[in-house]
């Protein structure tokens, strides 16, 4: 009995700096955020109460809906292509291929690149009149057509491909390290058994990542939440608004724009599409009472 | 030997000791100038507050100001505020002299005379309940229309004053294979592309009753619906890839005479001039065409509350050097930008600044910008809707016009 | 105990999928796969070095594909050693040792405290520890901008606004979400008899960290350490707002060449500058990969 008590003490203490985190800065950020929401805070935050003004100037604005909505196709494209290619990857580079190292070099670097250069050369690379279009025009192809981040119903896709293109290297370093831990017996039994690859694959390897599979959809969905500076760089939000997404909408109305009311009503508007979204998850995933302890 | 070295050294310390007494009046100025144009322009006030018996410690956050903004507010709010803030000269000031927390430049601003030199719309600008709240240090004209000279020559075309003749030029430069227009599609440039033609073909009158007076029935007006569709009908005369373009490589396309015309602030020069291209000569600018207007933004500089009085001091020093003459000659040279002062020596600046200086001259063409006459919510939120009707060819004239009396109902 | 971790980590050395073949057409769709990816991922990379090698005369020409005609490597030394950013013309050099001072005691403080969370929250059990954990997940999910403001407040009431201790917390602060979820499910896929041993055997809380845990933690770690090393030398918002005037990081030398508005652009130099900025974390990768990859997979073989 006493031992136990002096270990749950133990506890507490360990867990005492994520406690003062989680109270001041996150617990505080986010009440703050929401009470700020109701208020008519301009450049400066102020506690003058002014109901929901803020809320219905939001959802009147056309370019919050747009975000929201392009949240939800970035956020799909993102986590499925990353996670297909990354997976691909993974399984690729665990065949014993030469300049293994060298390949997932390759495939991670543009997870270390600010994205606001890197987002340059991918505005050019994608504009019609100076990059790949008029490239492949120019070798004799004059039909050629591949204008979409000029397009305002296509762009949004061409920021999934250059978002493809930093984050799926992370993924395929996941898979590839979860791929790794696979036991070698594994695929000799599997062998004798005369089962064909894929389906080894599919029915077995795929299952045995759950794990992995979950780190990467939890850390794509952070960069889904949270991006801002790739849609910056590549579109600006345009042509127009429709490339526009919520965390750049926030940061608009927070810095340039100097409207901390409606900023503030933004995020805590995407704070109840989170909870929303995560609170099931949550609880299916580490709340639920379990049978056994993994 | 060592002995004798620390003994120079002694003696040394002791001679500058009474110099200490006049020690420089230390400040530090932050500023979002950073590329290598703006910091020689920089360097030019440094100086000139060196030579005044200051120190200029210099902090520079890039970007567009929205970025460097913030983080200065924060450090104000943090309690350790720089000694000089820039500002886009304007409303975004506002708050923070309401709140209490900027000096108040009143006494220098007497000495100086700056209600005397300034256009009354930039002084007007700077004070804030009847006191002086900043010190603004350039004039940038942001309705310029800039063309290639060679190109124009080449077709047969004169540089035109109306916007009949404009379209005419373009419809020969298209004709010629050359795109007429270079656009950057990103909202703001788009929007200083808006204004012209809103005060070249609108007028004065209403450029003002849209942003000024925020008046809905102007919006409504024949008169907005032309300017729309004439903006609406440039669409046709640039190019496909002008999607979030940057304005230095629509500047590029005229240099290299891709194109014939941008519509861009007066910062555009520094490109042709790094091109090695000479105003005038092989490069033409117009304000206008149409009614001939010179809309005038720029950047002021804030001087929040210091606890030290050294620093105030060098508050009031920096403030009467920002203003000065000779500075202003020199930084604006430098910026690209003219002097704020009407009054100065103009004799140093190229073609384009002294036709900007002379229309200066008339105080009924100075336009104060849309960052003087609106907030930035109001202002941004309507960039927000000439980029999506850009970007949108199905998008009506009027459907526009709705949209923005929408948005300044909303943001107001 | 490190016997085991070495067992574990050779076994995983060889990569595990189905023996090779001989050249099939199989091998060969595999390697013209990878070659077309590698070309994917390389494809804006060769842009940025031509263009960094190029003079802005051709920049300005648009041919973003084409090699220089004349090749420069002024952009890259100007880049490095003399690009204004306001008045000090000292290239992005400047920054460089902050970011490093930044960077070491940050990654550290957040990677223990990340890795004593998830410990604590994985195999012990406290009061309300879902909550805090729920609340983190949640809090991870806010724009990072927002949280300047009421932290600016906290900070300079505590009295580190501004200092290389306020720069710390927060990349503690924002690191600890992920930290944590790293460590918790990491920890909660050891085999749990491992720990129930420890106890039999009588550790308490700090032994078994300390002695059982941390050491079995190498894999995790260093992806911890990537993803740290990543996120704290590139940050700049954080960097800027709270470091403080004299330990401002590289980014924002980085911010002040590239982001000027009105100023001058010159591609090339702001190409040379991302690439230069990125070599931190390209060394780390390069360094840390073959661990990387090695590491979990000892992990994964005692789960």
């Amino acid at each position: 009995m006493k031992t136990r008590r002096r270990m749950n003490v133990a506890t507490y203490v360990a867990l005492f700096p994520a406690f003062i985190v989680v109270v001041f800065a996150y617990l505080g950020t986010m009440l703050w955020t929401v009470q700020i929401s109701f208020t008519e805070s301009k450049l400066l935050p102020t506690f003058a109460f002014s109901g929901l003004r803020q809320y219905e100037r939001l959802f009147a604005t056309s370019r919050w809906s747009i975000s929201l909505e392009n949240m939800v196709i970035f956020g799909i494209g993102l986590i499925a292509v990353c996670l297909v290619l990354g997976f691909l990857l993974a399984a690729a580079l665990d065949q014993k291929i030469r300049f293994e190292n060298t390949f997932r070099t390759i495939f991670l670097y543009p997870y270390a690149m600010s994205f606001i250069v890197t987002g340059l050369a991918w505005q050019w690379i994608l504009n019609p009149t100076l990059g790949l279009q008029q490239y492949v025009r120019n070798l004799g192809w004059t039909d050629f057509q591949f204008d979409w981040i000029i397009r305002n119903d296509r762009a949004i896709y061409v920021v999934i491909i250059a978002g493809v293109w930093q984050a799926s290297g992370l993924v395929m370093a996941l898979m590839l390290s979860g791929l790794r831990g696979i036991d070698q017996e594994l695929w000799k039994a599997a062998k004798i058994d005369g089962i064909p690859t894929w389906r080894v694959y599919f029915n077995i390897i795929i299952p045995m990542l759950r794990p992995t599979i979950i780190t990467s959809v939890v850390l794509l969905s952070l960069a889904v939440v949270r991006v801002y500076d790739l849609v910056l760089a590549l579109t600006g939000g345009g042509p127009g608004i429709s490339t526009d997404v919520p965390a750049k909408f926030i940061l608009d109305y927070l810095f340039g724009r100097a409207n901390i009311g409606l900023a503030t009503a933004a995020s805590s508007i995407l704070l109840v599409i989170v909870l929303v979204i995560i609170t099931p998850w949550l609880y299916y995933e580490y709340f639920r009472p379990k049978r056994e302890r993994r | 030997m060592t002995k004798a070295l620390f003994g120079a050294a002694a003696m040394v310390a002791l001679m500058a000791g009474p110099a200490l007494a006049q020690e420089p009046l230390k400040l530090e100025v932050f500023h979002w100038w950073t590329s290598g144009g703006e910091a020689a322009a920089v360097q030019e006030f440094a100086k000139e507050f060196d030579a005044a018996g200051g120190q200029w410690v210099d902090t520079a956050i890039g970007g567009s100001g929205s970025t460097a903004r913030p983080i200065g507010i924060n450090r104000i709010i943090g309690g350790d505020p720089p000694g000089a803030m820039q500002f886009n000269t304007g409303t975004q000031i506002d708050e923070l002299a309401a709140q209490g927390l900027l000096r108040n430049l009143d006494d220098v601003a007497a000495k100086e005379g700056w209600k005397e030199a300034l256009p009354p719309a930039f002084y007007e600008a700077i004070v804030r309940d009847g006191h002086v709240m900043a010190a603004p240090v350039n004039n940038h004209g942001q309705n310029w229309l800039w063309y290639n000279k060679a190109l124009l020559e080449k077709n047969g075309i004169a540089e035109p004053t109306t916007w009949d003749e404009f379209f005419a030029a373009a419809d020969k430069l298209k004709a010629a294979g050359v795109i007429p227009v270079a656009v950057g599609g990103q909202p703001w440039q788009l929007n200083l592309m808006f204004n012209s033609i809103l005060l070249g073909e609108g007028g004065k009158d209403l450029y003002m009753k849209v942003y000024k007076d925020l008046d809905p029935a102007a919006v409504t007006s024949p008169e907005f619906k032309k300017v729309a569709e004439t903006f609406g009908k440039l669409r046709d005369y640039s190019d496909p890839g002008n999607a979030n373009r940057d304005w230095n490589v629509a500047t590029g396309m005229v240099i290299s005479g891709k194109a014939g015309f941008q519509f861009m602030g007066d910062w555009a020069k520094g490109e042709f001039v790094l091109a090695n291209q000479v105003a005038g000569k092989d490069f033409g600018c117009i304000l206008g065409p149409g009614e001939k207007n010179f809309v005038m933004g720029g950047d002021v500089f804030i001087f929040p509350k210091l606890k030290d009085e050294q620093g105030t001091k060098a508050q009031d020093l920096l403030a009467t050097v920002f203003m000065s003459k000779d500075a202003q000659v020199k930084f604006n040279a430098k910026k690209g930008s003219v002097p704020v002062r009407l009054d100065v020596d103009n004799s140093q600046l190229d073609a384009c600044a002294k036709i900007g200086v002379e229309v200066l001259q008339d105080p009924a063409k100075q336009i104060p910008a849309t960052d003087i006459l609106a907030s930035q919510d109001v202002v941004q939120s309507l960039q927000d809707v000439v980029g999506e009707y850009w970007a949108t060819p199905t998008m009506t004239a009027d459907e526009f016009v709705g949209k923005w009396n929408d948005t300044v109902a909303q943001a107001k | 105990m490190a016997t085991a971790t070495m067992t574990a980590s050779t076994t995983a050395l060889e990569p595990s999928g189905p023996r090779p073949k001989r050249l099939t057409a199989d091998r060969v769709g595999l390697y013209v796969f990878l070659v077309i990816a590698a070309a994917f991922f390389l494809l804006p990379m060769y842009v940025m070095i031509v263009t960094s090698l190029k003079p802005m005369s051709e920049i300005r020409l648009g041919n973003i594909f084409s090699l220089p005609e004349a090749w420069t490597i002024e952009p890259w030394l100007q880049a490095w050693n003399s690009a204004c950013t306001g008045l000090n013309c000292g290239g992005i050099k400047v920054g460089f040792w902050n970011s490093i001072r930044i960077l070491v005691p940050s990654v550290i403080i957040s990677i223990f405290i990340g890795a004593l969370t998830g410990y604590a929250l994985s195999l012990w059990r406290a009061r309300g520890s879902n909550l805090l954990f729920a609340v983190l997940l949640l809090g991870a999910f806010l724009p990072y901008q927002v949280f300047i403001y009421p932290l600016v407040r906290i900070y300079s009431s505590v009295g580190i606004y501004g200092t290389m201790a306020g720069i710390v917390v927060t990349h503690t602060i924002f690191g600890l979400p992920l930290m944590t979820l790293l460590f918790r499910n990491y920890y909660s896929s050891l085999p749990i008899e491992l720990f129930k041993a420890a106890r039999v055997d009588g550790g308490g809380f700090w032994a078994i960290f300390f002695r059982l845990m941390l050491p079995m933690s190498t894999p995790i770690i260093i992806v911890a350490v990537i993803l740290q090393v990543t996120g704290i030398w590139n940050d700049f918002l954080f960097g800027v707002v709270f470091a403080g005037r004299e330990n401002l990081p590289m980014t924002v030398q980085l911010n002040n060449i590239v982001n000027s508005t009105q100023g001058e652009k010159l591609y090339n130099v702001n190409m040379a500058a991302t690439i230069l900025t990125a070599l931190v974390p390209l060394v780390v990768y390069f360094v840390s990969g073959r661990w990387f990859v090695r590491g979990i997979a000892a992990g994964a073989v005692k789960g």
